[in-house]
């Protein structure tokens, strides 16, 4: 119903504004045309500023390399329009591609540096390298767009040939944001570890998007290219990153309506404010503005309920859980590792192994290297030296996720908690990939319930609670099928009544063949819960057995217990 | 050309040391609310702007020529930008102070996107000529001459940075500044006013980008689309400085000033902003995570 609805809804999005142009006639037609241009251009910023959270200042860029790629192709070398907008999608996919390595991985502030960074070298070529770009001038006669010998030079043909490529690149957004994978993205989003700790691979996955977001903007650039017929360096300006970031943000920068909403209500805005005559970006950056400030999910977040797919019932599963849930696997084995920052040795040469089936408690006081110690083990951070096996798989240099899809879990002592997706979706994201849609479903309830959330799995979206963070993560950990789980103080912050229900459910996973390492403070949550107490002082295993013996061994009374045993 | 050269580097460090100016203010902004202040270079420009109006206005009042004209025209520039920063954080912070910072990062982007069209509205794109901070001949020193008013832009810039550091460093209000900018809620939780912490903050920057704006006016002129590269060389002098360096950013502004001046003269400016950008990429390709790293370490 929610999803015929959203059809609908795009449906009209994409007809009605063309069946006005065309009722309007000549100057209404041109405008149209060139929203429909940026609304592609805004779609596929929306993959990489929405979806990956990434504020990229290159999408201006990748609409100019289009357009001169368009231009190059037409003037120079007489290609026709079949032969050049492949070309336009695919030059600057290619150069995102490129870069891509490099920029990927940048925090936020040096990401949107690097990506302006590039935009001034390409806009430097456009403007010095005149024998080629036609230099500040540009290209002049870019032929019009002409298809098995059929000519749409007319504005109504240029219209109806920019909307249906508008159509075609919804089309891709869906399919590129589609089901799980946006789940998936959500999750990516908000906490890239999260991401990784459930077999997420971040780095493919921001490839994949900023590949086509550029060429996304490449394709709108050159249809800008044959409707105006001119390439020059004011399509490489910071003027249409500008103009693109604001009708994303204005439009709502996370479906795909908001693209065409905000560079419906953009192109229209030098019309209505005509008495600033050429300062109507005056108008342009109050606008922005005012949208960053009152509606930050913009134009297409105040609908955002009619338009989400989102089914407000919780589904009915009555299928029975996919066979993959516990398969006992190898156990854990970590051996001398090491890690240091700057002249701090924070984990020095600490070896632990956890089997499958039994539960191991980590103990030692604050900074001796625990948390870390996880990190190493799972990837996130990586070691100087020492190994981690799992069974007989070697993933001592594996990355986060392949060591998750190896079948090493973990929570996070903050975990990742997000207002905008109900907590069925959350676990979602981390169901293995290959799962159908009805068996991913089936074990997220499980995890849910494994979790002792099952009370949530109907519950809408919103910002969940302390505890239920914790428990979503427990969950996500749960969903990636795995058979070692490492637990970072998974009992801080609840009340006795729940250590007592969460020590019941690790045992009954640690029954169904799960290893599991749990690292907590409190000795009378962990002590009876574990098979044998690992303890650890400045990064070093002091020591280590049954929990009776580790809690009268005088090197971990020393390093731990101190003068005030619980 | 050898004679040419000690002028080439007062050029460079004059230039460098406005840069450092506009750098100094930025870095103010990112450890006071985390995050990039886009329209800097566009408040650098309309204190270039403020310049020319106060430079006009005083030289009806004190007759033409007066040497006396910069000398108050820089105090007066930085007075205006002051209150104007206390607006401009009212428009483009306050708002979002509770949202992630990529939210500020648009709104500076929004407000810069006015300024420089309000610039372009009301003084047309045209460049004007601000007043020079001193009415001097060149300096004679055998075969060098030396332009005595980018010394005292030197000067200047280099007092303004100098009493920068002390206020942060030797002053309570200094103090309340950095504890707010290190951890808002410890400072809040010693009464220190936080939000107070910030509007100061950006009355301090925003008037260290209008004395960069007046200091560069005479020299370069200003005009309404100046502001993008301005902010640009800061955000790059910021990332190669090290994030939330004051000291870094204003050193590798003074460079990135001369490195420009010296490369546009004997190659080109073009080859001069292209090395700067490649530069900065490869530094980021390197060391993602600047060229002196981030003292800051997530926790998981």
């Amino acid at each position: 119903m929610a999803r015929n609805r959203s059809f609908w809804i795009m449906a009209a999005l994409l007809v009605l504004p063309v069946a006005a142009a065309l009722a309007l006639g000549g100057y209404e037609q041109r405008i149209m045309t060139l929203a429909g241009i940026y609304a592609i251009a805004v779609l596929g910023y929306q993959l990489i500023f929405g979806r990956l959270g990434a504020l990229s200042l290159a999408q201006g860029c990748f609409f100019g390399i289009g357009a001169y790629v368009t231009g190059l192709a037409g003037v120079h070398l007489g290609w026709g329009f079949i032969a050049s907008f492949p070309a336009s999608l695919a030059v600057p996919a290619l150069i995102a591609g490129l870069v891509a390595i490099p920029v990927l991985r940048l925090e936020s502030h040096y990401f949107a540096l690097a990506t302006l960074g590039i935009s001034q070298i390409a806009l430097l070529i456009g403007v010095n390298w005149t024998e080629v770009t036609g230099g500040a001038n540009g290209l002049y006669g870019v032929p019009g767009i002409r298809i098995a010998g059929i000519s749409l030079f007319s504005s109504e043909a240029m219209l109806l040939m920019v909307w249906g490529t508008l159509a075609a690149a919804v089309l891709a957004f869906g399919a590129l944001t589609r089901g799980r994978r946006a789940r998936r993205l959500a999750l990516l989003r908000e906490s890239p570890e999260a991401a990784a700790a459930v077999g997420i691979d971040i780095g493919s996955n921001r490839l994949i998007l900023f590949v086509a977001s550029a060429a996304f903007g490449g394709g709108a650039g050159a249809l800008q290219a044959h409707t105006i017929g001119v390439v020059s360096p004011a399509v490489l300006d910071f003027q249409i990153m500008v103009t693109i970031l604001a009708m994303t943000v204005i439009g709502g920068r996370g479906h795909p309506a908001g693209a065409i909403l905000g560079a419906l209500l953009l192109a229209h805005l030098p019309e209505w404010f005509r008495f600033l005559e050429s300062h109507y970006l005056i108008a342009y950056g109050t606008a922005l503005l005012v949208a960053v400030i009152i509606m930050p999910e913009g134009l297409a977040g105040c609908f955002g309920r009619w338009l989400s797919v989102r089914d407000p019932t919780p589904p009915e599963i009555k299928r029975p859980v996919p066979a993959r849930v516990s398969e006992p696997g190898g156990e854990l084995r970590l051996c001398n590792l090491r890690k240091t920052y700057g002249g701090v040795t924070a984990v020095d040469g600490a070896s632990l192994t956890v089997a499958p089936g039994r539960i191991v408690g980590l103990i030692g006081p604050n900074g001796s290297g625990k948390s870390t110690l996880i990190n190493l083990a799972t990837g996130l951070q990586g070691q100087e030296s020492g190994t981690v096996h799992l069974g007989p798989v070697d993933l001592s240099r594996s990355p986060p996720h392949i060591r998750a899809r190896a079948g090493l879990a973990r929570t996070f002592q903050s975990p990742a908690g997000n207002a905008n997706r109900t907590p069925l979706e959350s676990v979602l994201a981390a169901c293995p990939p290959d799962l159908t849609d009805e068996d991913a479903e089936a074990l997220a309830m499980h995890c849910l319930e494994r979790a002792g959330l099952e009370h949530l799995s109907g519950k809408p979206a919103g910002p969940p609670s302390p505890a239920e963070a914790r428990g979503l993560d427990l969950a996500r950990a749960l969903a990636t099928c795995p058979t070692i789980l490492l637990l970072d103080e998974p009992a801080a912050g609840l009340a006795p009544g729940e250590r007592a229900d969460l020590a019941d459910r690790l045992k009954r996973l640690a029954a169904e063949g799960l290893g599991l390492l749990i690292v907590d403070h409190s000795m009378d949550f962990l002590l009876p819960l574990a098979d044998r107490i690992v303890c650890l002082a400045t990064g070093t295993v002091v020591a280590e057995g049954t929990p009776e013996a580790v809690s009268k061994d005088p090197e971990a009374i020393a390093a731990y217990f101190g003068s005030r045993p619980t | 050309m050898g004679d040419a050269v000690p002028q080439l580097l007062v050029n460079g460090i004059a230039l460098g040391s406005a840069y450092a100016l506009i750098a100094l203010g930025f870095v103010l902004v990112i450890n006071a609310v985390g995050a990039v202040n886009f329209a800097q270079g566009d408040l650098v420009m309309a204190g270039g702007f403020v310049a020319v109006i106060a430079g006009e206005a005083l030289t009806g009042r004190l007759g033409g020529g007066s040497a006396w004209t910069g000398v108050l025209v820089l105090p007066l520039t930085m007075l205006a930008m002051a209150g104007f920063g206390l607006l401009f954080s009212l428009l483009a912070y306050v708002p979002l102070r509770r949202r992630p910072p990529v939210s500020v990062f648009i709104s500076t982007i929004a407000v810069g996107l006015i300024i420089q069209h309000a610039a372009n509205a009301g003084f047309g794109p045209e460049p004007r000529i601000g007043p020079a901070l001193i009415q001097a001949d060149a300096l004679r020193l055998g075969p060098i001459a030396l332009s005595v008013q980018q010394i005292a832009v030197i000067g200047a810039a280099g007092l303004l940075i100098g009493l920068t550091g002390l206020l942060l460093t030797r002053t309570q209000l200094g103090r309340y500044l950095r504890a707010a900018a290190q951890d808002p809620e410890i400072a809040e939780a010693l009464g220190i006013h936080g939000a107070r912490c910030i509007a100061v903050t950006f009355a301090l920057a925003v008037a260290l980008a209008g004395a960069a704006g007046m200091l560069l006016s005479n020299h370069f002129f200003v005009a309404p689309a100046d502001g993008g590269l301005f902010m640009l060389k800061a955000y790059i002098a910021v990332t190669l400085g090290g994030w939330g360096r004051l000291d870094g950013a204003a050193l590798a502004a003074l460079l990135i000033g001369v490195f420009e001046v010296v490369t546009a003269a004997y190659l080109s400016y073009v080859v001069a902003e292209a090395l700067l950008y490649a530069a900065l990429l490869l530094v980021l390709l390197v060391r993602p995570s600047g060229l002196l790293g981030e003292t800051i370490q997530r926790r998981t």
